[in-house]
């Protein structure tokens, strides 16, 4: 599910102009996000109603008759001497107005994008941030299915030889990860339909690939390391989501060394108690999917960390899933992994450790906290 | 020691009781140098503010437009292809850069900058959307990405095109109608209000749409780190050919460069009006000694030094000298209201659309205007500073003393006004750069009015008996008067004559100017008509007559021959050349005149080999001769070119390349054409074949169609205009020149009230006494007028060979009319005769016993 407050918002401000605005970002992003969420959508919009079969790799692609969508990448890395990365990359699609743009000019686009690549460093303690803008127009940035590439800028996850090559390149740091599927994708939800409040339509079409095996190089401090490890792809696309009385949402990928990987967000009511929409899924080693609701699960944050910018995350948990016997408890590898962006969220590389019916378990994962920023 | 400090406390004290007295005794006196200063702070004033105004504005422009980006990736007149910005993009090279796409489009008759940015790439470049009212904002952004033909304008325009939100509109491209709709409006703070008023903000799409340019960029501009800077080659290399990486700055630059010589001549103007002012002040304090000298000798006896008196007299120019250039300052400010509109319009026409005309009062022009007031009025009482610290104690030396005195400094000033005159010469040798033609023209006039009293020393002598003989013994005194107050009247005469030599000399030139423009008019518009899209001058390089419209003019059976023009400017190094491709017809090659070759040599290679043809002001500022080589920027790279000739021109001076087109073409893949003269058949009716042209091209393109007989007088006119600023300048000069004779005449008259008294006890009537002071101010307006020509004709020639050749480069035929020289006589006639007005009846009508009383 993820980011769909960061996309609602940024939504907002992109017609807000943020792009000219830069010192009026935080005005906007506190406006109230039930107000957004509430506001009118264009009725030329597909919604998510109701599920729809998937079908691979088209639905790797975009789905502009649906107004926002992302590709949503992290995942945890580590050179041979064991030095520890967390990266995060993610597209964001939004239109701006339901069908194709008119005009002779081939900057004419009503899909927008915007991209946030983060990195986790864990030896030298330090977390990079940085964003991008563009429209989906000239070839400046774009999703398609075959061969799969979604790009903006030099940004991009392109397939080369049935592999997905990561590149993401900012300031001095640069990631190449070339990622290969190791799970068939994992419809969440309903049938990948995955309702996040009330109201019909409030849904989203979502599927993740949970464990993609990455190996590649990354560019730091003017040295390049090789570098492995896993990554995660969540891939969401809808028109409306949030109802008028939840204001954000803790979400974990936690993937397990017993070969089960765990998602779950919890959405939170603007009177701080979890909603009942919040969902998950369990994805045994063997392929099973186990869907979970928030009756299946209890989250007890253990730590915070208070951001210089203001908010207070809560960074460290403790999740307890009785049915499955599953305890655990999720460590961010730094407490300050927030993105001081244009959007301010928290999104980091974790450290997992508890028990799976009695037995020792470790894991790596990430974590995402939205609607903390008080701003 | 007290009691001494305690004396000079007193006696300075009693010195200023003294000078306040003295000078309030003479209002008028008062009055008119103050005026005097303030009239030539006021145009130094004016001029700098106007000039400051018009660079601010043009910064403040490109700053707009430019935003923060350090360096631009620029192209040939056709722009970029926008695919390059694409690869960059993709490249990961360059991640801060930002696309744009630039242009002019009219709505009625208002020229209006359309700017066009991606949004996306926008937040680190410019922060235009910031001016947008919050309340107005909400889906602005999408509407401006979205609907096509969206724009922002100020609420200014808004409001004066009484348009609002959502309204479409019309806007005129090129002659071609624009559907746009306005998607909000800017409210900028007041100091970015004028910047903002004449701009349009759209997305890069539809300012694709709206100036026809799909598919191109006008640039891309860029924010490099120190880092990238330093790396600017390896990032030129991923450019095609035809594409720079040029600073931002230096386009500015390049522009900037062409009104330099336009700012420079005003100044020069203003300066002239402001030695005049001084000579005034000069004028009136060093009379006000000569009429205290007995006093002064007086305070002198009672303990007075010769520093007191001299800082008395300072004191009194400071105090003239700070109230002139206060008023100065006030009435300057108001001044450059009227004359940015002047400035702006003159850069208009001649050099590029600058939208903005607002007043920008600047600290540093104020504090111009005040040192150059007070610091002059301080340099010209220094003289009669001097000459009141030399008063002996109790010497009542009478005013024959004084000018015994004067009379013994003709010569050695008459020396020094020759060395000056030496030295102007050997300046104008020294060096070729205007400044130095500036300052020589100014050494000339000192040389010059040093030289003054000397000369009217030998026109009295020489001319007294002729006036005896004339008018008789009123006529003998009346010379003789002037003759005898040499040191006032000598000043009074040299700033008349200055004033008026100006005038002489400026309505040479811009007379000679003129001729020769007409000249070359005549010659180089020989073609019966002439057609152009109607765009808004100043942004003909982006214009084009449509295919459709050529297609009708080269079917007219009526038309004998086609000459096809492009102008376009070329960043070619640090520098903007402007090119115009042509297409000649057979009838053009006559029109052209040379300077350098003849038609048999320039025409074969202009024709057939890679070469061009180039313009006296281009080859001027270039030191280029026919037979040199010009290198090019191309889409090709640098390209050399051979110079077949140097043509006459004065349409631009900055000077023009022209090549014929189909070389332009193939260097710079532009086809279009701007301009098209055509040349009818014997016979044919012009005024017909313009209705058929209306009648066929239809509303297709709106278009200037013009016969050469009509646009030969619009040239005239816009040239006229274009020295309509000068003759303003004239008319300052002229004022303070004025108020400088009246001040004079009304010293010399309350000087000589004893004298007149005598005459009128001896039984003078009033009107003889009338007579007399007018026959006195008419002599000194006869010398001045006549001391004028020579001087102005000097003025005129150095305007001509030296400013003009220096600012402009181009040379004139020098006419010198008649009128021009008989209007400067009696312009200094008429203006000492009117400003001996007052003084006269003042003088006649004093009762003779009151006036020896009072002496």
């Amino acid at each position: 599910m993820r980011a769909a407050i960061v996309v609602l918002i940024s939504i907002f401000v992109l017609m807000l102009g943020w792009l000219f605005l830069p010192q009026s970002v935080e005005k906007n992003a506190s406006t109230n996000v039930a107000d957004m969420l509430g506001g009118v959508v264009d009725d030329g919009f597909e919604r998510a109603v109701q599920p729809r079969p998937f079908k691979f790799p088209q639905d790797h692609g975009a789905h502009p008759e649906f107004r926002s969508e992302w590709w949503y990448f992290t995942g945890n890395l580590e050179t041979a001497e064991k030095r520890r990365f967390g990266f995060q990359l993610v597209f964001f699609r939004t239109a701006l107005k339901p069908g194709d743009a008119e005009g002779k000019s081939l900057w004419r686009s009503h899909q927008s994008w915007m991209a946030h690549f983060a990195l986790t460093d864990a030896q030298a303690g330090r977390f990079h941030a940085f964003e991008r803008f563009g429209r989906g127009a000239i070839g400046l940035a774009g999703a398609q299915p075959e061969p799969f590439k979604v790009w903006l800028d030099e940004w991009s996850v392109i397939e080369q030889d049935g592999k997905w090559v990561l590149h993401v390149a900012e300031a001095d740091l640069s990631l190449t990860l070339s990622l290969t599927s190791l799970r068939q994708p994992v419809l969440q939800g309903e049938a990948g339909l995955s309702q996040k409040s009330a109201a019909a339509g409030n849904a989203s079409y979502y599927y993740s690939i949970p464990r993609l095996a990455a190996e590649g190089q990354v560019v730091i401090g003017g040295k390049q390391h090789a570098i492995n490890g896993m990554a995660w792809l969540d891939r969401e696309w809808g028109t409306s989501a949030l109802g008028e009385d939840q204001a954000g949402w803790d979400w974990f990928s936690l993937q397990l060394d017993d070969g089960s990987d765990l998602m779950y967000y919890q959405l939170r009511r603007k009177d701080g108690n979890p909603d009942f929409h919040s969902a998950g899924s369990l994805v045994l080693p063997g392929g099973e999917v186990i869907r979970l609701g928030p009756e299946d699960v209890r989250l007890q944050p253990l730590a915070y960390w208070n951001s210089p910018k203001g908010g207070r995350y809560p960074v460290r948990w403790q999740l307890h899933i009785p049915s499955q016997k599953l305890e655990l408890e999720v460590i961010p590898v730094l407490e300050n992994q927030e993105l001081d962006l244009l959007v301010r969220y928290w999104e980091g590389a974790m450290d997992v450790s508890g028990t799976r019916t009695g037995r020792a378990v470790r894991g790596r994962g990430y974590l995402e906290l939205t609607g903390y920023s008080e701003d | 020691m007290r009691s001494l400090s305690s004396l000079f406390a007193n006696s300075s004290s009693l010195l200023w009781r003294a000078s306040l007295r003295h000078l309030g005794r003479h209002p008028w006196q008062m009055a008119l140098s103050i005026l005097g200063i303030a009239l030539g702070v006021a145009v130094v004033v004016a001029v700098d503010l106007a000039n400051e105004s018009a660079r601010r504005a043009f910064d403040h422009s490109m700053q707009t437009v430019t935003g923060q980006a350090t360096h631009q990736i620029v192209a040939g007149p056709m722009g970029l292809d926008e695919q390059l910005y694409v690869i960059l993009r993709r490249s990961g090279r360059l991640p801060v850069s930002a696309p744009v796409v630039e242009g002019y489009l009219a709505y009625g008759k208002q020229t209006l900058r359309l700017l066009g940015v991606d949004p996306f790439a926008e937040s680190r470049f410019r922060n235009l959307l910031s001016h947008v009212p919050v309340k107005t904002e909400e889906g602005l952004l999408k509407r401006l990405l979205t609907q096509p033909g969206a724009v922002v304008m100020s609420r200014e325009r808004m409001e004066a095109f009484g348009l609002s939100v959502g309204q479409p509109f019309e806007l005129w491209h090129s002659g071609q109608r624009r559907q746009a709709v306005l998607a909000g409006y800017f409210e900028p703070p007041a100091e970015q209000r004028a910047v903002l008023r004449d701009l349009l903000l759209a997305d890069i799409s539809t300012a694709q749409e709206l100036l026809g340019q799909v598919g191109r960029l006008s640039r891309i501009d860029l924010i490099l780190s120190d880092v990238d800077a330093e790396n600017l080659d390896a990032i030129n290399s991923l450019l095609p050919a035809g594409s720079r990486l040029i600073p931002a700055a230096s386009r500015g630059l390049a522009m900037q460069e062409m009104t330099r010589a336009f700012s420079v001549n005003l100044t020069a103007m203003s300066l002239l009006a402001l030695v005049v002012g001084l000579f005034l002040i000069y004028n009136t304090l060093s009379f006000s000694v000569l009429q205290r000298r007995e006093l002064m000798g007086q305070l002198r006896v009672l303990g007075a030094t010769r520093a007191d008196l001299f800082r008395l007299v300072l004191g009194e120019g400071l105090l003239i000298g700070s109230l002139g250039t206060l008023l100065g300052l006030l009435l300057g400010i108001l001044l450059a209201q009227e004359l940015v509109q002047l400035v702006t319009q003159t850069i208009n026409d001649l050099y590029f659309v600058l939208t903005v005309r607002e007043l920008s009062l600047t600290p540093m022009g104020i504090i111009k205007g005040l040192l150059l007031g007070v610091g002059g009025s301080l340099l010209a009482v220094l003289v009669p500073a001097s000459e009141a610290a030399l008063s002996p104690p109790r010497s009542v030396q009478n005013r024959s003393g004084v000018e015994q005195g004067a009379r013994k400094l003709l010569q050695p000033f008459a020396w020094s006004g020759i060395a000056l005159l030496i030295a102007a010469a050997v300046l104008l040798q020294l060096s070729d750069s205007l400044l130095f033609g500036f300052i020589a023209l100014f050494v000339l006039i000192l040389g010059f009015s040093l030289l003054t009293p000397m000369w009217v020393s030998l026109i009295c002598r020489y001319s007294a008996p002729l006036f005896g003989r004339l008018f008789g013994s009123p006529g003998r005194m009346a010379v003789g008067g002037v003759q005898a107050s040499l040191s006032r009247t000598g000043v009074a005469i040299a700033a008349l004559s200055i004033a008026v030599a100006t005038t002489v000399g400026v309505g040479v030139m811009v007379g000679s100017f003129r001729v020769s423009v007409q000249q070359w008019l005549e010659s180089s518009l020989q073609a019966d008509i002439f057609i152009s899209p109607d765009a808004p001058s100043g942004t003909g390089y982006e214009a084009a007559l449509t295919p459709a419209v050529l297609q009708i003019i080269e079917r007219l059976p009526e038309v004998a021959g086609i000459r096809q023009s492009r102008p376009v400017e070329i960043q070619s190094g640090d520098e903007i050349v402007h090119l115009t491709a042509l297409r000649l017809a057979a009838e053009s090659y006559a029109g052209m005149q040379f300077l350098e070759g003849t038609p048999d040599t320039v025409w074969p290679l202009f024709d057939r080999e890679q070469a061009v043809i180039i313009s006296e002001p281009y080859a001027y500022h270039h030191g280029l001769h026919a037979g040199d080589t010009l290198e090019l920027e191309t889409n090709q790279g640098r390209q050399p070119f051979k110079i077949a000739g140097v043509f006459r021109d004065y349409e631009t001076e900055q000077g023009v390349v022209k090549m014929r087109m189909p070389l332009y073409q193939y260097y710079w893949g532009d086809k279009s054409v701007y301009s098209t003269w055509l040349y009818l058949q014997p016979g044919v009716d012009v005024d017909a074949v313009l209705a058929k042209l209306h009648r066929l091209v239809g509303d297709q393109q709106a278009l200037r169609i013009h016969a050469s007989k009509t646009l030969r007088e619009a040239s005239i006119k816009t040239f006229d205009r274009t020295f309509a600023i000068t003759h303003v300048l004239r008319l300052l000069v002229i004022g303070v020149a004025f108020v400088g004779i009246l001040s004079a005449l009304m010293a010399l008259q309350l000087e000589k009230a004893r004298e007149l008294a005598v005459l009128r006890a001896m039984g003078f009537t009033p009107r003889q006494v009338w007579g007399l002071v007018t026959a006195q101010t008419g002599f000194m307006g006869l010398i001045s007028g006549l001391l004028a020509l020579p001087l102005g004709l000097v003025l005129a020639a150095v305007l001509i060979f030296v400013v003009n050749r220096r600012a402009f480069g181009w040379s004139m035929d020098v006419v010198v009319p008649g009128m021009v020289l008989l209007d400067a006589v009696l312009l200094a006639l008429i203006a000492a005769l009117l400003a001996g007005l007052y003084p006269a009846w003042r003088m006649s009508q004093t009762a003779p016993a009151q006036a020896l009383r009072e002496e």
